[in-house]
């Protein structure tokens, strides 16, 4: 008996990780909300330990419009121009 | 990709061996499925008339895709009879609207289930149930349409539970969540009439829903008293939100409420008048969040109807769809909320098998 395979292959992708930070100290960290209860106080409190222990500077905050989706590429391609690196979480 | 090109596996020339098989694959949703013999694919595919490689859905994270030969292999798994092939196909076209977020409704810790209702005269072409046991098992049409949208949320989307699937609770709806519009002695204009489309076509209409909430009300004589039971059902704390409904009227609540003459918007608007709950209220219960209320109510509110010092299920009564369903006896509807607090997901509809406005 022949069978079809019911799964797809995933397209090819080159993802890499970014090179990692040499040190914290003074840079420009981001914080992107996904916009569920908390989730901006609770960035913005973890935020705020990097500013006083790295003295960073926090970025305006970035937001997703929609909770559930993934951030939209060109959010992602704002946020990787102004901060040097990026927190982001779930809120409730 | 041809169907040459799609991958094949050689099995013994056993069945139970090959359901056996499938589950040794991870292919299954926990029941048996159906082998996905070549020729029963091949059979499915006559069905659509776009070429085996349309893409009919994507992931929107992952990329994934799914064509039509990829949803034919899990319908046949599911138990699909080819007629219905078409229905697991528009259903997934209005799945694919990024307005339904098919991913966030199937990974959230909510739990949701994609709810298919299907309207028109395909109901009775391929022998869906509309009737007795809407909800429930006994119609193959019904249970396998619903069941492969599922496997193809498994096996091509990989939303594969704990891992891509995290639902606190998951929902029963997950196996498969399928029922027809009951066009027999119903009052109304059907939904596929209300959607607009052209005479004769049927539709799937998608909804991201919660848990299934029956209704009972076997007193009450006036619409007011069938429809007060089903707005409060929908105001319980544990599911309001700014989120849609579905609103199953059984034949006898129908009878109740259509025998005065109600319309199908009078119904919504009740509904959507009555099922809220006090600001007080949603504060006791830690619920309240001024930015849902400032949206229902800001710039003189999302509704006529939005009463000062409450919060409303959902923005408007276009945002409860109601339809009837069930059999004839019981005083039993049911309402199925939405997934998600934020109107992360809108229900959407497709035409059946046919192409409209299509290039």
């Amino acid at each position: 008996m022949q069978l079809y395979d019911p799964t797809v292959a995933g397209p090819e992708r080159n993802f890499v990780r970014a090179a990692a930070l040499d040190s914290l100290e003074g840079k420009t960290i981001g914080v992107l909300e996904n916009g569920k209860l908390n989730a901006a106080d609770m960035l913005h409190e973890i935020a705020a330990l990097f500013e006083q222990r790295n003295g960073c500077t926090i970025a305006p905050i970035f937001s997703k419009n929609n909770a559930s989706a993934p951030a939209p590429g060109e959010t992602l391609q704002a946020v990787a121009r102004e901060v040097d690196f990026l927190i982001t979480g779930l809120g409730d | 990709m041809s169907l040459n090109a799609a991958r094949t596996h050689e099995v013994e020339d056993d069945l139970l061996a090959a359901i056996d098989y499938c589950y040794e694959q991870g292919w299954t949703d926990g029941l048996p499925v159906v082998p996905p013999d070549v020729k029963r694919v091949e059979e499915m595919l006559l069905y659509e008339g776009r070429p085996a490689e349309t893409v009919l859905a994507s992931h929107p994270a992952t990329g994934l895709e799914c064509t039509v030969h990829a949803a034919a292999v899990n319908a046949v798994m599911a138990g699909c009879k080819p007629e219905f092939f078409p229905v697991v196909v528009a259903a997934f076209e209005a799945m694919n609207e990024p307005g339904f977020n098919f991913h966030g409704s199937t990974a959230s810790t909510g739990g949701s289930a994609p709810l298919l209702v299907v309207s028109g005269p395909m109901i009775d072409d391929i022998g869906m149930n509309a009737d007795v046991n809407l909800f429930g098992p006994g119609n193959r049409a019904n249970a396998t349409i619903g069941r492969a949208v599922r496997l193809i949320l498994l096996n091509v989307f990989r939303m594969t539970p704990g891992l891509s699937d995290k639902s606190t609770q998951g929902n029963p709806g997950k196996y498969s969540f399928c029922i027809a519009e009951r066009a027999r002695d119903n009052p109304w204009p059907l939904l596929v009439e209300d959607q607009d489309y052209p005479e004769g076509v049927s539709s799937v209409t998608v909804f991201a829903g919660g848990g299934f909430c029956n209704v009972e009300n076997h007193g009450g004589n006036t619409p007011e008293q069938v429809l007060g039971s089903i707005a409060d059902a929908m105001a319980n704390y544990g599911s309001i939100t700014l989120g849609q409904s579905v609103v199953v009227l059984s034949p006898e609540h129908m009878r109740v409420v259509a025998s005065t003459g109600w319309s199908k918007r009078q119904v919504q608007e009740y509904l959507f008048s009555h099922a809220c709950r006090t600001v007080e209220g949603m504060r006791s219960v830690g619920k309240f969040r001024q930015r849902d209320y400032d949206k229902q109510h800001g710039d003189g509110g999302t509704s006529p109807l939005v009463e000062t010092g409450k919060m409303h299920r959902g923005l408007s009564p276009d945002d409860i769809l109601v339809i009837m369903g069930g059999g004839d006896a019981g005083g039993h509807s049911c309402f199925i909320p939405s997934w998600s607090r934020e109107r992360l997901s809108i229900m959407q509809s497709k035409p059946i098998g046919v192409c409209i406005d299509c290039d």
